[in-house]
């Protein structure tokens, strides 16, 4: 892989010793947006939550309550986890312009390769030669496989709860074998997942 | 390159719901089917390749929506589909940031999650299998598969390098 950039910061480095009663630092917007590009950049092939709770913590930005708390956060709202979750760090330390530096420093390395990539391997004009499809070809294979080991832990988690299976069988016969509208499937596994789970007076939180 | 290219803003209002209708992961299925079935802007092999490519890309794995978004209506296309996947959802995720302390005692939080989840679950298995259509076209595709889950779940080897090692050996032997 071309890294044109600068090589990556190495987040844990400049905090060598663990401060007894950690001070909270308020990053710099420019701080934000190297440090999360940094992230990026370590992070190829996945793990950038785990890379970030290092950052963030190593800088004593966060503690690890606050990261816990948008971690979870960040699997609730909608969208890409990773590009939430840097959002939600963001947030929490400058506010909106703290959001919108993380993103963009975790979007723009990333964004450069993939541009670069994809300008060369969609813009030949008589399509790719033979081997480089062999090879991307070969590389979707492994990408199943690694979409399947995504969906592992989620899967663990959801075989845990109340009607999970069902459910998560009912979305996936609906969206991946009869191809039916999101929306809909939505309404009806989400809905009756809120009414299995409602909150009751008897039951502790 | 497909037709002439899609219009921006149709691009971007399409990514933007694409974007916040994902929970948990990628919505892969959903993407298949407006991408390739619905709106025709790319084949089931650069969804297939795309997504691939992201994998080996520094940074989030979605960026695969900014290939599909070049795919469809050139760089006004991929910035549309870039500012439509990441723009909203990052929106209301830092709107959810600021509020937090607000709903950290709200008793709906844990229900809400737990609704969520069996969706997420099934839409990323459902991902997997429009995946296994558009990749594994033949049984060394399937081995290939196979193989780098084994080694995924067996060992903690780099993501990426699993795909860029599948990548060699699909050139290799004429995948």
């Amino acid at each position: 892989m071309s890294a044109p950039t600068a090589p990556p910061p190495a987040p844990p480095e400049d905090a060598p010793h663990h401060p007894p009663a950690p001070v909270p630092v308020t990053p710099t917007h420019a701080d934000l947006l190297r440090v999360f590009a940094g992230v990026a950049m370590v992070g190829i092939g996945g793990g950038l939550p785990a890379h970030m709770r290092r950052a963030v913590l190593g800088r004593a930005w966060m503690t690890e309550l606050d990261f816990a708390e948008s971690y979870t956060l960040a699997q609730l709202t909608p969208g890409p986890n990773a590009v939430n979750l840097a959002a939600m760090i963001g947030a929490r330390l400058r506010g909106w312009p703290g959001a919108l530096w993380a993103v963009v420093g975790v979007l723009t390395p990333g964004l450069i390769a993939m541009l670069a990539v994809t300008v060369v391997t969609l813009g030949l004009p008589g399509g790719l030669p033979a081997p480089l499809q062999s090879a991307l070809r070969g590389a979707a294979c492994a990408a199943l496989a690694v979409m399947l080991t995504a969906a592992l832990p989620v899967l663990r988690v959801v075989g845990g709860l109340r009607g999970g299976w069902p459910l998560a069988l009912a979305t996936f016969a609906g969206i991946g074998l009869l191809r039916l509208d999101l929306l809909p499937v939505l309404g009806v596994v989400v809905g009756a997942g809120l009414i299995l789970h409602r909150p009751r007076p008897q039951e502790q939180p | 390159m497909t037709d002439a290219g899609a219009n921006w803003l149709d691009i971007l209002l399409t990514f933007t719901r694409l974007g916040l209708i994902s929970f948990g992961g990628a919505n892969l299925a959903e993407i298949e089917r407006v991408l390739v079935g619905q709106r025709q802007w790319i084949t089931p092999g650069t969804l297939a390749s795309g997504f691939a490519l992201g994998q080996v890309m520094p940074g989030p794995n979605m960026l695969a929506m900014t290939h599909y978004g070049f795919a469809a209506g050139g760089w006004a296309g991929a910035a549309a589909a870039t500012l439509g996947f990441y723009g909203p959802t990052a929106l209301l995720s830092a709107a959810a940031a600021l509020a937090w302390r607000r709903l950290l005692g709200w008793k709906w939080l844990p229900t809400i999650r737990s609704a969520l989840l069996p969706f997420g679950g099934g839409v990323l298995l459902a991902g997997v299998l429009v995946l296994a259509r558009g990749s594994v076209q033949n049984v060394a595709g399937a081995v290939i598969a196979a193989a780098a889950f084994a080694l995924l779940t067996r060992t903690r080897v780099n993501p990426a390098l699993v795909v860029i090692g599948a990548a060699a050996l699909g050139a290799l032997i004429g995948l």
